[in-house]
């Protein structure tokens, strides 16, 4: 194959950009799973005393 | 609501966010697997069965990359301000959402339709870079992108950042036929248009298969990639709420 090394760089670039797109989401989505369970588990530990709900349960 | 039309009613449940999560959740994995397979027979036929060509080699093979690439540049800038003009327009809370989970994804297919454009350039033009009309306008647009990206981060409200970051979305819009008319307008260095979606190509038919497979397997991919992104994003505009804490819980 001819100017192979240009070929691999480029498919390289492509794929890392692919690698990237679907890590990115994933850690972004699992780090807001995350804190929404510190946050149950927070208020689980410190119950507040009015458990009369603020807004519409969706 | 009982005598709405389905798909509109449909419409409706899609922007209440535990019922966009759950959707999201459901066919972000299609996307993406459905693209990678799509990609991946695309790319077979590009390395290893289309011939080489007969002036620029085996170098062509990086056109099926940077052609796709360059086509989601644009359309998902295009998609960017649609949603945008939507969200501006009607208020609707999934669309910014949508609009702000386009940018990244759009920014990295331009900043590969750059990289992938400059290692060919080289063998073939002999140089990286070159200030022509067609790459400079593509530069213009990752910075664009990169623009959207900053200001809807700058700001912390999230719904004043995803309209004030639309707005610069829409005025981009103006950079789309810039870029595609470039190379007609001004005297380029960049070849002119060789693929046409209406009327006939210029390449030749033999080369033209991995293309399309790569063409379709981009959109695919995005699908996937938009899904997740915006997941994303409305579980961080949701935080604290009932429904993301419960969701959590579940997937302990």
């Amino acid at each position: 194959m001819s100017y192979r090394e240009y070929v691999i760089a480029a498919y390289a670039v492509f794929a890392l950009m692919l690698a990237w797109d679907y890590l990115a989401p994933r850690f972004a989505i699992a780090r807001q799973l995350r804190a929404a369970r510190r946050l149950a588990a927070r208020k689980a530990a410190h119950p507040t005393p009015n458990k009369r709900p603020t807004e519409l349960g969706r | 609501m009982s005598d709405m039309n389905p798909v509109i009613r449909w419409f409706h449940q899609l922007g209440s966010p535990p019922y966009f999560d759950r959707f999201a959740a459901r066919w972000a994995p299609w996307g993406y697997l459905l693209g990678a397979v799509v990609m991946a027979v695309g790319m077979y036929g590009a390395l290893f069965q289309v011939p080489a060509d007969y002036q620029q080699g085996d170098s062509f093979r990086i056109l099926y990359i940077h052609v796709p690439a360059a086509w989601m540049s644009l359309l998902v800038f295009g998609l960017m301000a649609l949603y945008s003009a939507i969200a501006l327009i009607w208020r609707i809370k999934l669309c910014e959402i949508l609009a702000m989970a386009c940018a990244p994804i759009g920014a990295a297919f331009t900043f590969v339709t750059l990289a992938t454009g400059s290692i060919w350039g080289k063998p073939m033009w002999g140089t990286w870079w070159d200030w022509d009309p067609r790459l400079t306008s593509q530069l213009v647009l990752l910075f664009l992108y990169l623009g959207v990206i900053g200001l809807y981060h700058a700001i912390d409200d999230r719904r004043t950042a995803a309209r004030a970051a639309g707005l610069l979305a829409l005025v981009g819009v103006v950079m789309l036929p810039i870029i595609r008319y470039s190379v007609v307008w001004w005297n380029s260095l960049h070849q002119g248009q060789t693929i046409r979606v209406f009327g006939e190509s210029s390449m030749d038919a033999s080369m033209m298969p991995p293309l399309v497979w790569m063409l379709v397997g981009t959109k695919l991919w995005f699908a996937g990639s938009l899904l997740a992104r915006a997941r994303a994003d409305n579980l961080q505009r949701e935080a604290g709420k009932d429904w993301v804490r419960r969701m959590a819980e579940a997937g302990k």
